[in-house]
């Protein structure tokens, strides 16, 4: 019953792939609720600066701020690229991979000077395939980014955007939309577009001035914005391994199906075969 | 008399959320208390306690600002932490 064996072989290992990627698929779902806890926690902060922002917010003062100049002409730029650490989640880096891809081009086309700082083993490994000299690479951000990681990026890019040069940082990141929804996207966070008031305006008493509590504020709202990103890439990265294992999930819960099916076809054919050639047998002796 | 609405919020999360009668918070050039009905008001916090409801609940605060409107007080700040 040789045939019988491989086949046993092939079903044993085929349940074992599904208990991992079942297990996956648990671990990503737990991981992806905490992440999206995150990203909904995040929003209140995001809100209130932007709400003052934008209280404060009018053109004369725009000019005395670096942090809000609008060069003419985009002629050095960053780009962030946020990816996973880890694989196994569908097209996930690949997306994220490509929407920078069009980006750069987009900006080198221009004759803009672009230079890469990625996140994530799988985007550094990816731009070291390319052959492509990144300005940063960090694989230390963990499934759990905190303010302080998005400081530590975009701290630096700040204080070269307000010397004159940078003139614009992108992020490249997921959006967390919905579990299901979770399209790459590339924003500009600098120079910053100063949120649009709503409503009416309050006539606020400020402390010191709204100079001074602009100054305070827009690097709060630059850091917000990557903090933003890198916390809903995470959700999203969680929310594409689970899809993706639960599709090799079932997968795989189809194959084992399929090879059943053909063992135990097997198995019948023999027994046939070995009760027809009893039977063969026993009717050659009584002759 | 009317309570305050009080909430501290940091990036990663709403920190406190609650009613009190009163809060003290530390800005940039010294202590301001908030009383309902107070007006309209953005100010930048400096390094301090911030107490609210007389000392009840108090968080360690660096920077951030504050802004009172309609007895809603927010308090946001990027580095807080509880006492």
């Amino acid at each position: 019953m040789a045939k019988g064996r491989e086949l046993k072989g092939r079903i044993k290992s085929v349940e074992n792939t599904r208990k991992i990627t079942r297990t996956m698929e648990m671990v990503a779902t737990s991981k992806m609720k905490r992440a999206q806890d995150r990203v909904v926690a995040a929003r209140p902060y995001a809100r209130a600066l932007a709400d003052v922002i934008a209280s404060l917010y009018n053109p004369e003062l725009a000019e005395r701020f670096p942090l809000l100049r609008q060069p003419a002409k985009e002629s050095r730029a960053a780009v962030i690229l946020l990816t996973s650490n880890r694989g196994l989640a569908g097209a996930f880096n690949a997306n994220l991979i490509k929407e920078a891809r069009t980006l750069l081009a987009r900006l080198e086309g221009a004759g803009t000077q672009v230079e890469m700082h990625v996140v994530g083993k799988k985007g550094v490994g990816y731009f070291k395939y390319i052959n492509r000299a990144l300005a940063q690479s960090r694989t230390d951000i963990t499934d759990r980014p905190t303010a302080a990681d998005a400081a530590s990026l975009v701290d630096a890019l700040m204080a070269r955007f307000i010397a004159g040069e940078l003139d614009a940082v992108y992020v490249v990141g997921s959006r967390f939309n919905s579990v299901l929804s979770t399209p790459p996207t590339a924003d500009r966070v600098l120079p910053v577009q100063p949120p649009a008031a709503k409503g009416a305006q309050k006539d606020y008493l400020l402390y010191p001035s709204a100079e001074a509590i602009l100054t305070e504020l827009l690097p709060s709202y630059v850091r917000n914005a990557v903090y933003r990103a890198l916390v809903e890439t995470v959700a999203a990265e969680q929310a594409a391994r689970r899809t993706a294992m639960k599709n090799a999930t079932d997968n795989a819960g189809e194959m084992l199906n399929l090879l059943r099916r053909t063992y135990n076809r097997a198995r019948q054919a023999q027994i046939t075969q070995e009760i027809a050639e009893i039977v063969g047998g026993a009717s050659a002796l009584q002759g | 008399m009317a309570a305050l609405k009080v909430s501290v919020i940091s990036p990663e999360a709403t920190l406190f959320e609650g009613e009190a009668p009163s809060v003290t918070a530390p800005a940039f050039d010294g202590e301001v208390g908030i009383l309902p009905l107070h007006a309209p008001m953005v100010t930048v916090l400096g390094a301090g306690v911030l107490s609210i409801g007389g000392g009840a609940t108090r968080f360690q605060v660096e920077g951030g600002f504050l802004q009172v409107v309609d007895d809603v007080v927010r308090v946001v700040t990027e580095k807080a932490s509880k006492l």
